[in-house]
């Protein structure tokens, strides 16, 4: 497999966001196993400790855990806590300049309802 | 931790040609070492003296023995796959198995077969009917089926297609690397191998002009992408390396705060592969 990294953010924190991205698609569910640092190592040709890296972020912001013996697995509320930050983070730096984009096309609330119901029909 | 390589003034000469120049080396356990430079800048007569092949002046210590008087001890230790192939073409895959058995204490001919059913490669057969691919396969199984301390690759994957490049370095990490093991390698296809190294040491002309690991290559090296109005303002914090893309000026930075260049222009990590080229401008002219 062949990723393209980034050159701009480190790669071990970029591991790091692949995986919350795959659980937040629910790709990756609680209690699920995370592959091993050798798997992943071998599979994206990376050195392990970048991999151990990134792998320690989740487990500090708690949403992996490290079974001895077993490795790394999904924590019950990872998804809880990845939709919490992630709504923060939408109202917080994103919210305000798409309301401001709102405002400026002078939409109004009952026409985004509107169309917010039929796109929900939709997909 | 005691360290795999440590050599300190280590100086060879071939009559009036110096091969390598006071070189200090420290590899710790546990690492990715990639060793890089231009051809002829002393890379090979470096592990030869590592592995006790080439005499040499100076200090050198390799797990802590010298390898110019415990070289049967070091060996195994150490295992090495060069660049020349060196299996005999007459040989069959059964009987080199079957010889490093034989004469290697640390070899475990399971994990030998087991490596070599993965692939097509048949016991039986002998090395002349064996693709380049498929003999540096072999090689690759006999050497990790070593339970050995450091392992050093001459240029492992020269002139091997893109699949068995991907497959050799999947079987390092998947199946042979771990803490206690140690990897030196040079290659020429570094942007392959970039990620998978801990530490980066560049070698130009016999010197190591770069000694550093792969996070602080990243702290240290910033490229930044500036207009022209500010390109003086960028030759004034003296970049090691410029050169001109669409109009602008791409200049390299050594150490220099990236706040700073920030304020020149985009900033990017350069590759290794940048790094290479800005370090060893001038080599052959």
């Amino acid at each position: 497999m062949s990723i393209i990294w980034n050159d701009n953010t480190p790669i071990y924190r970029q591991l790091r966001d692949r995986v919350v991205a795959m659980i937040l698609d629910g790709a990756l569910k609680p209690g699920d196993a995370l592959p091993s640092v050798r798997q992943v190592a071998a599979d994206f040709q990376l050195n392990p400790i970048t991999v151990s890296k990134g792998y320690q972020e989740l487990v500090d912001e708690q949403l992996v855990e490290k079974r001895r013996g077993l490795g790394m697995y999904v924590t019950e509320g990872a998804r809880a806590t990845l939709m919490k930050s992630e709504r923060e983070h939408f109202l917080r730096e994103e919210w305000p300049a798409l309301f401001a984009r709102i405002q400026r096309m002078n939409l109004d609330l009952a026409t985004l309802i509107k169309n917010a119901a039929t796109t929900g029909e939709k997909s | 931790m005691t360290a795999v390589v440590q050599a300190k003034g280590l100086s060879k000469r071939y009559g009036n040609t110096v091969a390598l120049d006071n070189v200090n080396l420290d590899i710790q356990p546990g690492r990715i070492v990639g060793l890089v430079g231009p051809n002829g800048a002393g890379k090979t007569t470096a592990l030869k003296a590592i592995l006790g092949l080439a005499e040499f002046d100076g200090q050198l210590s390799v797990l802590g023995l010298d390898p110019r008087t415990h070289r049967t001890e070091l060996m195994q230790q150490v295992c090495f796959i060069a660049d020349v192939a060196v299996l005999p073409r007459w040989l069959r895959v059964s009987d080199a198995v079957d010889f490093v058995g034989g004469v290697h204490p640390r070899f475990s001919r399971e994990k030998c077969e087991k490596l070599l059913a993965r692939t097509k490669i048949k016991p039986t057969q002998r090395v002349r009917e064996l693709s380049k691919g498929m003999i540096v396969q072999l090689h690759l199984a006999l050497v990790m089926a070593i339970d050995a301390k450091l392992l050093i690759l001459d240029e492992p994957t020269l002139g091997l297609d893109i699949l068995y490049r991907k497959e050799f370095y999947n079987n390092l990490l998947g199946d042979y690397f771990d803490e206690q093991k140690t990897i030196l390698v040079t290659t020429h296809q570094i942007e392959e191998i970039e990620h998978i190294l801990t530490d980066l040491l560049f070698i130009k002309e016999g010197k190591i002009v770069l000694d550093a690991t792969m996070d602080d290559v990243g702290e240290r090296f910033a490229e930044v992408m500036v207009n022209p109005d500010k390109a003086d303002a960028a030759r004034a914090l003296k970049p090691i390396y410029e050169r001109q893309v669409f109009g602008k000026s791409i200049f390299l930075f050594d150490g220099i705060d990236k706040a700073r260049l920030a304020e020149l222009g985009e900033l990017h990590k350069p590759s290794v592969a940048d790094l290479f080229v800005a370090t060893m401008k001038g080599t052959y002219q």
